[in-house]
């Protein structure tokens, strides 16, 4: 079974929102909601600044604490590893929303809960998500971490990685490698 | 400094978190509220010598009035599903660690063991206002079992008391909400919000002055726990102490938290104060009918117990929504 991961080359975005974009047309996100997000982080005093363009997204943690909050398994790991929502099961009690700790869920008009899936439904057809294949830096690298082959593998072994809120102990599967700027999440 | 703009936000999550609402307030009052009577009317109730069991239940309304307002509370989360038509899947499965699911099954095992209780303490000349055959010959067979299920009730209450605090402190994301502390706050002041509304609707003078006694400790218990659930958080790490400023902050944004701070600390040392005055009144027992001043105290001391309990659960359930722990 692959184990996916997205790695996140802090560096290589250039805030051009793609990624943003292209999620919403691919997976028909309603207006006024988003599944995935670009921070751009400002630190210092002028003249002296730096700056951290950052994306996030639902980490499919390998501890996600969506999945123990969802009261019908509507929220559950798939086969893949990803954690994936099941429309059918959800109920809408929110609970998943307030569990996760990235904020990376939101309430869908039709009342589910709803949130990044790495684009499974590609995934199944042997493709990218879309931000990934859109991504105009290449900042967004997604792939299969158990392939020591892999890019992902390859540059997690070249380079320090992070991942959000470390210390809330979820594990998350979203890792950002900063070959210079140290910016804080 | 640092200044952080962000593309592709969600207005529930930010700039900070908009998801549960008052809905969720009223069901935990009402849970809550609910529990705390059920504990007291057992307790009232197992009071009484063991024989003979007919007859003897003291408190026989507030089962009654426990049912109704739980079933009211329950309405509430249920109005604040999104798709509330799919609830049928909670009842399909049972997620240990889910709260959610705890609350899904355990609601109404309460409302059932309530139920029986209702119908093991009506008194035998009330049992025909049940009008059904079936209720009445029920409420006849459940009369000798009144203790094992007020006992039952007792625990019932106990759990509903608790869960109400736990489906908070249960989710780690939310640093005002996720410690030990806060679920036992909950139990206590529900047991003391169910002790008032006993105080209210109680006809028996005996039974009035002895939940206003329990109250008394109830209330000393629960402002005890709210300054320990504040120090707790103040002495913890930066997320956790950022949690509790908007409860001492007296910007725009924040002064209804403060205000709401000052008005628990408040109404409960005034219960308290309005309480310990009828204990001292009534130091060498009650030998006559209370007076209508009497009574208009203790009703008053504990309504002011039961706007602190609801204004208690407002600000926590809407300032912990405000810190995070991701910095954004």
């Amino acid at each position: 079974m692959p184990k996916y991961v997205m790695v996140i080359d802090v560096e290589k975005c250039i805030g051009c929102m793609a990624c943003v974009i292209a999620c919403k047309k691919e997976n028909n996100v309603p207006e006024e909601y988003f599944r995935t997000r670009v921070v751009e982080e400002v630190r210092g005093e002028f003249p002296n600044l730096r700056m951290e363009l950052r994306s996030e997204l639902c980490n499919h943690c390998e501890n996600a604490p969506c999945i123990d909050a969802c009261p019908t398994m509507a929220s559950h790991r798939a086969k893949d590893g990803t954690v994936q929502i099941d429309r059918k099961k959800c109920i809408g009690c929110k609970a998943c929303i307030l569990a996760c700790p990235y904020d990376a869920r939101y309430s869908h008009p039709k009342g589910f809960a709803d949130k990044c899936t790495f684009c499974d439904h590609r995934l199944k057809e042997g493709k990218k998500p879309a931000c990934v294949e859109t991504c105009l830096g290449k900042s967004r690298i997604f792939g299969d971490l158990d392939d020591p082959n892999s890019e992902v593998a390859d540059l997690l072994r070249k380079y320090d990685s992070s991942v959000r809120l470390e210390f809330a102990g979820t594990r998350p599967r979203v890792f950002y490698i900063k070959k210079k700027f140290a910016g804080g999440m | 400094m640092t200044e952080i703009t962000i593309t592709g936000l969600n207005a529930i999550t930010h700039p900070y978190l908009e998801v549960w609402d008052w809905r969720i307030v009223i069901y935990l009052f009402l849970g809550g509220l609910s529990a705390g009577m059920l504990v007291m009317c057992s307790i009232a109730n197992l009071r009484i010598p063991k024989q003979p069991v007919e007859e003897l239940a003291q408190c026989v309304r507030a089962p009654l009035i426990a049912f109704i307002i739980l079933a009211i509370g329950a309405q509430f989360i249920i109005l604040d599903l999104g798709k509330p038509q799919s609830l049928i899947w909670g009842y399909l499965t049972f997620q240990p660690l889910s709260l959610m699911s705890w609350g899904t099954w355990g609601v109404p095992a309460v409302l059932f063991a309530n139920a029986l209780y209702i119908l093991a303490v009506i008194p035998k000349a009330d049992r025909p206002k049940l009008r059904f055959p079936i209720l009445i010959n029920l409420s006849e067979k459940l009369a000798p079992w009144m203790r094992p299920i007020a006992k039952l009730n007792f625990a019932m209450g106990i759990f509903l008391g608790i869960y109400t605090g736990v489906l908070l402190s249960s989710f780690a994301a939310i640093p005002l909400w996720n410690n030990a502390t806060l679920p036992i706050l909950f139990l206590v002041s529900a047991l003391s919000s169910g002790a008032a509304m006993i105080v209210i609707i109680a006809k028996n003078n005996d039974i009035k002055f002895l939940f206003t006694k329990i109250d008394i400790w109830l209330i000393v218990a629960e402002l005890v726990i709210i300054l320990l659930f504040f120090y707790g958080l103040y002495t913890s790490t930066a997320p956790y102490k950022n949690a509790i400023a908007p409860f001492f902050s007296l910007s725009d944004e924040h002064f209804i938290f403060a205000i709401a701070l000052i008005v628990i600390f408040l109404v409960l040392p005034l219960a308290l104060r309005i309480k310990l005055g009828e204990l001292k009144e009534f130091e060498g027992g009650i030998h006559t009918e209370f007076t209508k001043s009497q009574i208009f105290r203790m009703n008053f001391a504990a309504s002011l117990v039961l706007v602190g309990t609801l204004i208690l659960r407002a600000a926590i359930v809407y300032a912990g929504q405000l810190t995070k722990l991701s910095p954004y």
